[in-house]
């Protein structure tokens, strides 16, 4: 299990290389892009959102002033009319005066009403007796009487000429939040009030001056010089106090800076800021950042967007360098795997250009290599050849010695008949020897031979030896190649029989399988392993070049590894020789 | 071959394939887009939200929300509340203007000013005639809410009146229940100056600025500031000349209690400082409201002028609904016909539950109806008011009601300062020509 793990990353490891590489710079790149798109475009969307809001934080002031105007001009117009001044401070004795009373002041706030913009806020006009007269009790109806109690007359009372801005939400106002301007109207001479002055209007009413131009996560706030928020889009705001926020708003207003990011209400803001003198409440513009942000750059979308980007890409990527690296691998392969083809099998060549190339190229250069080994090993098989046929051609001059001294010997002796036997087949030896041009002989021949050679043996050391030939008559007309046999024989007549001084030594050839089957046969001493060996190697070949140990290769040689020589041996018992040759008929 | 070209190529496949994807995606927000654009335009069948403009939280705003549990289908309505000054602004602006952007689908508008409206802008309502029967209803309410012979208007709450008064005090001054029963304003101010004298309380208490008690009396004899013609009917009106002359002994004895506005107006009965309050119905939530008062309220008939055909009943105020001719009439209308127009099991909730007497004459035979209240010792109070709404005689207000009374108005501070009666009426009679004609 574990090798194929290893085996798999040994096999892959140039994929998964280049993968990885890949892998973390695409990510690094469209993290880093992402990112810093996603940061551009945030800070270049607060970056305008805050330059439209300053403009829109203008065009409210506008229309706050508007209305703070239209405030404080009814309160002078209202403290110049001398008529009203008389009223306010008069009084009536009857019922009847009453009416008129009444209903001539109130003729004159209609009539300072109608200068009033916007028609959502009331008026009303208060004697020191506590009545009141009211332009649109439809907004506000406060009970007379509290109010000429309340705190907020009494601080007219004290102030000085000037019109105060509350914030109420108590049974004054219904218990609904209102803005209320009041004023003091004050005689000329001694500061003494005569009556006051007061203007309402809803908070709902003083929010849409600016409610349009609020949305999700984009609030407005109206906040009073002691913290306290008067007027907000956002309900819950209303009526708080946060000091923190005051003291941005303060900083901001010093520095006079754009805006700056915040945090209140446990959430990050952008921050604007504008003190409006004429009311005296900072107009606040509290932009939610993670909101709006959310609301215009779906970074979900662009996270998405990236990451199926960079799937894509890996995906293609790996399929382009898995189809460049799977050839190379492949070649790898192949070629660690050549040695066991023995360097026959050809590399597929496949894959993209590169590794065809190289396959290409790999196998021209192994058909070359192969070709120019054949040639080296067609050379030296001529070379062996050569020195084989020479060999062949020639006979051990030792043995023609050996062979001329026996038979003087036997002529000293008077043996005529032997000698001209021995003559005979001398002659004929040599003859085959020197005559005999052609690589192959009949079995026939080879006997003739064999024959000839073991008389001029026996006739040199008598016939202790008997040798006898077995031979099937349908194999005498097989060609086999020359002096196959006879180092077998030879081998025979001087080693086997050194302790042994008489034996036989048997010679068969038979057609066995449509192959030839030569045996060479002794009841000789037999040898062990290491004796055989010693032996092939120090034997002197008496007959000719050719000896034993070259019989095997030469068959093989000549037809192949199916052929050649076998011996089996053993001490005492003899040496039985194999000689396996292919059925070839002349 | 074909095998490699493809293998080759395939990376290129890939990526016309990404860029269609992508393509797709943006695709996608376009179609969203135009989709929500087509749905805007919808004319056939109608399937937005209903817009209803409407005052007062707790009464008509209520009584529309009650109405679509009522309703068959299913309705989306967005109700926006203001004031009934803000709404006449708002409508004026918009239907001048020509452009109905904007504008409400249902519309509540007081009787006394429905007029003006239809007159001036007969082809901005949908008349809504055919969604329900005008004899289920109270017939002094046709006449404002109709225009030129159509029905425009569905006729809603009722302003019939009643004299509310202190059972207490009254007797303190010798005037039993019986004695209160379908008096004149002649007597009225008899037993106003009897009570003051007694008692030292006022029996009334009244704004200078508003002269509801006027058009009451009028009411009463069938007469008006105007005729049905619309021709100024001041200087020879004699059930004007009575009202006028009511008042002012009134004023002249003493037995007012003058108020300069609403909240005024609410405390000087709920401190106990008059006897009497002549007004429409709906003002006994207001002197409920006054807990250590209860049992010591009744109600009687609104007084009537001295003259001959003087009815013990009149109406003040009272609004109606209306549908705007624009898309989402039909749905409107039908929604109204249903509810307003012919549910009886629905006035019955608005009685029970807000307090609203509706103008539909089958509901008072509906068991909210009989309920007695204990409030007013046991009186059944809107079976007394939907019986009495049904005497109420039905005259037509005109459009130039609001404008005469200011005039009026004006007037009648020198009518109170001494000035014959003769020249108030002609001052007044002279100032609407000139203003009105």
């Amino acid at each position: 299990m574990i090798k194929k793990i290893r085996h798999f990353f040994d096999y892959n490891k140039l994929i998964l290389k280049i993968f990885l590489v890949l892998f973390f710079s695409i990510m690094t790149v469209s993290v880093l892009i992402t990112y810093s798109g996603i940061r551009m475009s945030s800070n270049l969307f607060m970056d305008t959102f805050s330059i439209t809001n300053t403009k829109v934080i203008k065009q409210i002031e506008n229309q706050i002033d508007n209305f703070h105007q239209s405030i404080v001009r009814t309160a002078f117009e209202v403290e110049k009319d001398s008529e009203l001044k008389r009223l306010l401070k008069s009084d009536y004795d009857n019922t009847r005066e009453q009416a008129i009373y009444i209903y001539t002041l109130n003729q004159k706030v209609d009539h300072f009403y109608n200068n009033f913009y916007p028609n959502n806020v009331t008026m009303l006009l208060m004697n020191k007796r506590g009545e009141a007269f009211n332009a649109n009790f439809n907004i506000w109806d406060p009970d007379d009487q509290v109010l000429l109690n309340h705190p907020i007359t009494r601080q007219l009372d004290r102030s000085n000429n000037q019109i105060e801005f509350s914030l109420e939400n108590s049974s004054l106002t219904n218990h609904k939040p209102m803005i209320i301007a009041g004023k003091a109207l004050r005689e000329a001479s001694d500061e003494s009030p005569y009556g006051y002055y007061f203007a309402a209007i809803k908070e709902r009413d003083l929010r849409s001056f600016y409610e349009g131009f609020t949305s999700e996560g984009n609030n407005i706030l109206l906040m009073a010089p002691n913290g306290k928020i008067i007027s907000s889009n956002k309900k819950n705001y209303i009526g708080l106090s946060e000091p923190r926020l005051l003291s941005y708003a303060n900083d901001l207003n010093e520095y006079q800076a754009e805006y700056r990011n915040i945090r209140v209400f446990d959430k990050d803001y952008t921050f604007l800021v504008k003190y409006l003198p004429s009311f005296g409440v900072y107009l606040i513009n509290l932009v939610d950042q993670n909101l709006v942000a959310k609301n215009v750059i779906n970074t979900n979308e662009i996270l998405l967007i990236s990451a199926f980007i960079v799937c894509i890409s890996l995906f293609i990527a790996v399929l382009i360098i898995r189809r460049m690296t799977v050839p190379l691998s492949d070649l790898v392969n192949q070629i660690s795997d050549m040695a066991r083809y023995q360097f026959n099998k050809p590399l597929e060549v496949k894959g993209g250009y590169e590794a065809r190339k190289i396959a290409e190229s790999f196998n021209y250069m192994l058909n070359e290599l192969h070709d120019y080994v054949k040639l080296l090993l067609r050379t030296q098989e001529k070379q062996r050849k050569a020195e084989l046929k020479a060999l062949q051609h020639q006979i051990n001059p030792h043995f023609i010695y050996n062979t001329l001294a026996s038979i003087k010997f036997m002529t000293q002796q008077g043996k005529i008949e032997e000698v001209s036997q021995t003559i005979e087949s001398f002659i004929a030896l040599l003859q085959h020897a020197l005559t005999n041009i052609e690589e192959t002989i009949t079995v026939e021949q080879e006997i003739i031979h064999l024959k000839n050679y073991t008389k001029v043996n026996q006739s040199r050391y008598g016939d202790r030896i008997q040798v006898n030939f077995l031979v099937s008559p349908d194999s005498l007309e097989c060609r086999l190649p020359k002096l196959v046999l006879q180092p077998f024989v030879e081998n025979a007549f001087f080693h086997a029989f050194i302790k042994k001084k008489r034996g036989v030594i048997q010679i068969l050839i038979a057609v066995k399988d449509n192959k030839l089957v030569c045996e060479v046969m002794d009841n000789g001493d037999g040898m062990d392993k290491e004796q055989r060996h010693s032996k092939e190697e120090q034997n002197k070949q008496l007959y000719s070049g050719i000896g034993i140990r070259n019989v095997d290769e030469r068959i093989k040689l000549l037809y192949g590894n199916k052929y050649g020589v076998e011996t089996k041996s053993e001490l005492g018992i003899g040496t039985r020789v194999k000689i396996t040759l292919p059925f070839i008929d002349s | 071959m074909l095998k490699n070209v493809f293998k080759r190529f395939s990376w290129l496949l890939g990526l016309a394939l990404l860029i269609t994807m992508l393509a797709a995606c943006s695709e996608d927000d376009q179609t969203q887009g135009s989709a929500n654009d087509s749905g805007d335009e919808g004319t056939s069948e109608f399937e937005g939200s209903l817009l209803a403009w409407a005052w007062d939280q707790n009464f008509n705003v209520a009584a529309l929300e009650i109405a679509q549990n009522y309703f068959d289908e299913e309705l989306k309505m967005e109700i926006v509340d203001s004031s009934s000054a803000d709404i006449v602004q708002r409508l004026n602006a918009g239907l001048s203007s020509g452009t109905m952007k904007g504008m409400p689908n249902i519309v509540l508008i007081e009787d006394g000013r429905a007029q003006t409206f239809l007159r001036s802008y007969p082809n901005a309502f949908y008349p809504i005639g055919e969604y329900f029967n005008t004899d289920d209803f109270a017939s002094y309410k046709i006449a404002p809410t109709s225009y030129d012979g159509k029905q425009y208007g569905l006729p809603f709450d009722t302003g019939v009146t009643g004299l509310f008064y202190r059972k207490d005090i009254l007797e303190e001054a010798g005037y039993s229940e019986e004695d209160l029963q379908n008096i004149t304003w002649g007597e009225y101010v008899d037993i106003a100056i009897e009570v003051k004298e007694k008692t030292g309380t006022a029996m009334i208490s009244l704004d200078p600025n508003d002269l509801g008690i006027i058009r009451m009396m009028l009411q009463s004899a069938g007469s008006w500031y105007t005729t049905p013609d619309d021709e100024i009917n001041i200087e020879n009106n004699d059930a004007l000349k009575l009202a006028l002359e009511n008042y002012k002994k009134l004023m002249d004895s003493e037995a007012v209690y003058m108020v300069s506005d609403w909240s005024n107006y609410i405390g000087s009965f709920n401190n106990g400082d008059a006897a009497t309050v002549p007004t429409g119905n709906w003002m006994a939530p207001s002197i409920e409201q006054a807990e250590s008062q209860a049992g010591l309220w009744r109600v009687a008939p609104i007084p009537r002028l001295d003259i001959d055909g003087a009815k013990n009943a009149a109406n003040l105020g009272g609004s109606s609904w209306y549908v705007l001719n624009i898309d989402g009439k039909e749905k409107a209308a039908e929604f109204l016909g249903q509810t307003f127009g012919s549910n009886k099991d629905f006035y019955q909730d608005l009685v029970t539950e807000i307090g609203a007497i509706g103008t539909f004459k089958a509901a008072s035979e509906g068991e909210a109806y009989q309920i007695e209240d204990d409030f007013f010792g046991g009186q059944k109070l809107i079976y007394k008011f939907s019986q009495w709404m049904e005497d109420i005689p039905q005259i037509d207000s005109g459009i130039n009601t609001n404008g005469i009374e200011g005039i009026l108005e004006a007037e009648m501070q020198n009518y109170l300062k001494g000035e014959s009666l003769e020249d108030v009426l002609n001052n007044t009679q002279e100032q609407a020509e000139n203003q009105f004609k």
